[in-house]
């Protein structure tokens, strides 16, 4: 019978096979990784949580300025300076050093230090520069922002043999001379035409420019094509210009790690080795980085996902090792409730404040009161008076930051190089304590009749925005001012059109730069939303943005706040919290900065704890 | 059929213009792509307003915008597909969604086919037990499925089944309320389904209550979580078990032939038991191959019984394949298994295998079974998220058709005419009831890709629901259409391959109608 057979087969099998062990083909084992390199422990890794991947190495286009870049690169490229949290400018020497040569003409000299290289052997040096003053200057470009064609396909610019950097600076517009490169190409000189306050931050090193001459030029030799990379510029050659900006405008941005080894080079303390779309990037150590930045870690994964509660439960689980969420109630809580999770409560780059329309007819333009100057400053004055702002920090914010304070200064943010001064000049303290009685006696003098109608505009739905409301509304009506609730979804593009009295959001600074405060306060600058002008305060705006000294800058700072306070412009409310949360057991020394790049801030100062 | 199916055709394709040309105008009032400029402090910021602005033609109306895009979608029916542009990366939509579409496919699959399986099964035994305890609780729990926010679930479920799950395997001995708590559960949950008089239902109660309490206790003592690997003996036990059930559904246990038939299938699969590890370790592993040896399974399946013969081949035939399904699965199963140790003590992992972030552990590179090993403690969480939601819906359909398909007169004469319980259950009613679920089933599975958009958050899986929620988050108008364009036309489709299989499976329906 065919079933005997083959049961008998099968038996026979069993029998035969039983006798021999299993064997198992698992190269399983971890990796023990390659060996101490500096002060690096091997297999030593953490794993860090953010919102948005990285999507461009040349963080420097106008589409590719983000923060989910900047952070990865970061840790990949070596820098003149960097931001520390208290907002100083902190210098890197074993990458380079820049000197003020001379005031005026305001000339700058940056010189590499022998260590700075990209991980493929070449040097950095003054092509690195030379190619991001070409590309963020535009003095190169032959077509104009307006002109420019781009693909449908990709978005890029279409060049057909034009020059175009798909960039815009301040800084670099300010250099129209060709800056000088020595003799051994270690050194490069940059003479601004025009006094630039923020020189320092100016420029800095972003692509390699001898990868995208190589690429974009089709040149193998590293060293020739930095060559034709310099000469290109120097003799405005627009054919090798046009391929040159072509490649650095899109030749950097990938989403998962190319093939092309040379489109990720790192001149700082780690390399990426492994990167997927949307899931997560790995970097490891630079074993050629020479720096000072020697890091003691030698895996940094960051993984993406932008549910905070997710992030919260991922550390929970040991599958993140630090995280910064949006900072909510819930999620402090949350966090506060796992055993190993050390928190920071601090502060983030966004201020809340509270601006007054001064040119839409409403109860704080002078031209309601038929052009009375006087009557409008102390409507405005005694709003100002009657905002409660210790109580809305009181309520809103040190709930999830315990030593939050209201902030004080419209140009420097708290904890910042001058802000204590620039507080203590400007007056604004007057307005610390809610004072209804003032802001009451000041409308009696106003001669005004209340209450006054305020429309107020804030986003509909953003919850500590309503909450700021109802804290405010009630306050302000015992002062007179009748608060109506105009928040919409759209207040975005509502900003500047006139049809609220007061507003209150968010500025965002992501540097220390004076002139960055230009636009908002400047006669028709492009932030100025509230209608401000003040010919004093636009001729003080104009000296800051040329004056380079740090001292002479606060001084014109002070004067500037000052008037500000004087016109009753609107206050500061306070700084975003922002909380950064981390696995103790995992990893210490985390130290976060309130701007970019956050959390990152000091990686080669993070350590494994020992058990 | 042909004019059917060009009306069909037309009127789709009118469906998804409309559709797409409505959203197309609601989106982009929804969205403000210069936001991210409006608040910013940079010095050039009006230089950026104005790049953004050209770069994306906000100066033109939006009806031309959509007849722009439009354009692009039409290339795809020569092949020239250009979706648009994500602006905010400037990457290609169309080579965004490759990469996205294949996540949500490993995300929505199994739990789909999981989520089919099990409703349709309960929805039958609940049925049967019209009005008792069972069908009251099954309803009961499948309202409150179907109600629970999947946000909630997968919060919950992130807490017990990962977190403290994984703390629990430090020491995992099973506490005494565990016990308990198991053997109520499955001794009440199997007397409820079988029913019956109260002898029967004591025996019920005692057999699973003991069954359950083996179980368990072979799985505390052997530390069955810390290496789950079965052993031969063991995979002889499940694999018989299962030819059991198989024939018992398939043909009925009175049928020996069939009954013979799935043993052997069964003791092929047990006698290759150790052949297999040389087998794994000789061919080269991949998804590809462990599925070809699955058909191969059920081809030898098919094989054993048709040389079992019988006055029906095929009717063995068909129980030995199904027999195969099971039994194959359990040899793969037990080589994963093997993997699990090295897995959870692998220096990535930590002992923490239950993950609740992404579709992968970062830089774990191992063998085929590692990655997988991988691959499942990634999946587990979110499928079962997605399984307790949509199991739900088919356990209220197929009771109800159950229901229906059960007072019919073709039943009461199948049963006049003396045929088994067995018989009327799974060959007349079981066929007739799915004949709904057809029109049902391929319209779930597009709802379960939009369902997945939470889920897809919650567990950081980046699929179509992260790519539509990111990019409506950023104000970028193109992924969000390719989003929009995909599911609408799988709407269309969907509800096209319902209404054919419809007209197939039920020949009283016809399409030119």
């Amino acid at each position: 019978m065919k079933l005997k057979r083959l049961a008998a087969v099968a038996a026979a099998t069993v029998l035969a096979l039983s006798a021999c062990g299993t064997p198992l083909d698992d190269p399983d084992t971890p990796d023990p990784g390659p060996g101490t390199d500096g002060g690096v422990v091997p297999g030593s890794a953490v794993t860090v949580g953010w919102n948005q991947p990285f999507f461009a190495y040349n963080t420097d286009t106008s589409n590719t300025r983000a923060t989910a870049n900047s952070i990865i690169t970061y840790m990949m490229r070596s820098s003149f300076n960097h931001y520390n949290p208290d907002l100083e400018l902190v210098p890197d020497p074993s990458f380079g050093t820049y000197e003020l040569l001379s005031d005026d003409p305001l000339v700058v000299e940056y010189t590499f230090a022998d260590t700075a290289k990209w991980s493929d052997g070449t040097p950095v040096d003054a092509a690195d520069l030379l190619i991001q003053w070409a590309a963020n200057g535009g003095h190169l470009n032959t077509i104009e922002a307006a002109d420019v064609e781009r693909d449908a396909d990709t978005n890029y610019p279409v060049l057909n043999g034009e020059v175009y950097f798909d960039t815009s600076g301040v800084a670099m517009a300010l250099v129209t001379q060709t800056p000088e490169i020595s003799d051994d190409g270690k050194t490069i000189t940059f003479t601004y035409d025009e006094p630039y306050a923020d020189w320092e931050i100016g420029i800095d090193v972003e692509v390699p420019a001898h990868v995208t001459a190589m690429r974009a030029l089709d040149i193998d030799d590293p060293q020739a094509a930095k060559d034709a990379l310099v000469a290109a510029i120097n003799d405005n050659d627009t054919e090798a210009l046009s391929a040159i900006s072509e490649f650095w405008n899109s030749g950097f941005n990938y989403k998962s790690l190319p093939e092309d080894e040379l489109l990720y080079l790192s001149s700082g303390p780690y390399l990426m080795t492994e990167f997927r779309e949307a899931e997560y990037i790995t970097l490891k150590y630079n074993p050629e980085y020479e720096g000072a930045h020697q890091p003691s870690i030698e895996t940094i994964t960051v993984r993406w996902n932008e549910d905070p509660m997710s992030q919260a439960q991922a550390l929970e689980n040991g599958e993140l090792d630090l995280f910064a969420p949006q900072a909510t109630a819930d999620l402090l809580a949350a966090l506060q409730n796992i055993e190993f999770a050390e928190l920071h409560q601090g502060i983030e780059g966004v201020y809340e404040h509270i601006d007054l329309t001064f040119d839409n007819n409403g109860p704080f333009d002078p031209a309601t009161y038929d052009g009375d100057e006087e009557t409008a400053l102390k409507v405005r004055q005694a709003f100002l008076y009657a905002v409660p702002r210790e109580e809305i920090v009181e309520k809103l914010i040190r709930p999830l930051v315990p030593d939050a304070e209201v902030r004080h200064s419209q140009l420097i943010a708290p904890g910042a190089p001058g802000y204590d001064e620039v507080v203590e000049a400007s007056g604004v303290l007057e307005y610390e304590q809610q004072d209804i009685a003032k802001a009451q006696a000041l409308l009696e003098e106003a001669g005004v009749s209340t209450p006054i109608d305020v429309r107020v505009l804030f986003a509909e739905g953003n919850v500590r925005r309503e909450n700021e409301f109802e804290i405010m509304q009630p306050a302000l009506a015992e002062a007179g001012f009748n608060l109506i609730n105009e928040s919409s979804p759209d207040w975005g593009s509502m900003l500047g059109s006139g049809v609220y009295d007061a507003s209150f959001f968010g500025w965002q600074s992501t540097s220390t730069a004076v002139a960055q405060s230009n636009p908002t306060y400047q006669t028709g600058g492009v932030n100025n939303l509230s209608g401000y002008s003040n010919p004093e305060v636009d001729a003080l705006f104009d000296e800051l943005a040329i004056t380079p000294d740090a001292d002479a800058q606060l001084e014109l700072q002070k004067q500037i706040e000052k008037i500000l306070v004087d016109d009753a412009y609107g206050l500061t409310i306070f700084q975003f919290p922002a909380i950064a949360a981390w696995n103790a057991e995992r990893i210490t020394n985390v130290a976060p900065s309130p701007i970019s790049p956050t959390i990152f801030y000091g990686f080669w100062n993070w350590e494994i704890p020992s058990e | 059929m042909v004019m059917f199916l060009i009306r069909r055709l037309l009127a789709s394709t009118m469906v998804v213009l409309v559709s797409t040309f409505i959203m197309y105008l609601l989106v982009d009032i929804a969205l403000d792509p210069l936001e991210s400029l409006r608040l910013s402090t940079d010095p050039n910021v009006e230089a950026q307003r104005a790049a953004r602005v050209a770069m994306l033609n906000l100066e033109t109306p939006v009806i031309l915008r959509y007849f722009d895009w439009l354009g692009g979608v039409t290339g795809c029916l020569w092949g020239s597909c250009n979706l648009g542009v994500a602006w905010t990366t400037s990457q290609p939509v169309t080579g965004l969604l490759a990469g996205v579409v294949a996540t949500t496919l490993q995300l929505v699959t199994a739990a789909t086919f999981i989520g089919m399986f099990f409703g349709i099964a309960v929805g039958i035994i609940s049925a049967l037990r019209q009005y008792t305890g069972f069908d009251y609780s099954v309803t009961f729990m499948s309202f409150l499925f179907y109600s629970l926010p999947v946000f909630w679930v997968a919060v919950l479920l992130k807490q017990w089944g990962a977190i403290k799950f994984n703390n629990f395997l430090r020491n995992p001995d099973f506490p005494v309320w565990f016990y308990v708590l198991m053997v109520f559960t499955v001794s009440v949950v199997a007397m409820g389904m079988v029913g019956g008089d109260w002898i029967t239902r004591v025996k019920v109660l005692g057999v699973s209550s003991l069954g359950t309490l083996g179980v368990l206790l072979y799985m505390d003592l052997t530390k069955w979580l810390i290496d789950p690997s079965m052993g031969i003996v063991v995979l002889a036990l499940i694999a018989v078990g299962w030819a059991f059930l198989v024939t018992m559904l398939s043909t009925g246990l009175r049928d020996r032939r069939s009954l013979g038939g799935a043993l052997t299938v069964a003791g092929v699969g047990v006698a290759l038991y150790y052949p297999m590890f040389y087998v794994w370790v000789w061919l080269p592993v991949s998804w590809p191959l462990v599925i070809a040896l699955g058909v191969l399974a059920v081809l030898v399946g098919l094989l054993i019984g048709r040389l079992w013969g019988g006055p029906d081949p095929w009717r063995t035939a068909r129980t030995a394949a199904l027999t195969a399904i099971p039994v194959s699965s359990l040899l793969f199963f037990e080589r994963l298994f093997m993997t699990w140790e090295t897995y959870t003590t692998h220096s990535l992992i930590r002992g923490r295998p239950i993950a609740t972030f992404g579709r992968r552990t970062p830089n774990l590179e191992g063998s085929f079974w590692l990655e997988t090993t991988d691959l499942f403690t990634h999946l587990l969480l979110p499928t079962i998220t997605l399984v307790l939601i949509g199991y739900a819906s088919y356990t209220r359909y197929t009771r109800a058709s159950t229901l229906e398909v059960l007072n019919q007169d073709y039943i009461r004469t199948a049963r006049a005419k003396g045929l088994t319980e067995r018989t009327v259950v799974m060959r007349h009613a079981f066929r007739n009831a799915l004949i709904p679920l057809a029109s049902i089933a391929p319209v779930d599975v597009i709802t379960i890709l939009g369902g997945a958009v939470i889920t897809e958050r919650i567990f950081a899986w980046y699929g179509m629901g992260r790519m539509f929620l990111d990019h409506l988050a950023a104000n970028d108008i193109a992924p969000v259409m390719a989003y929009i364009l995909i599911a609408a036309i799988f709407a269309v489709v969907a509800n096209f391959v319902a209404d054919l299989c419809y007209s197939i499976l039920d020949p009283r329906i016809r399409l030119n109608a």
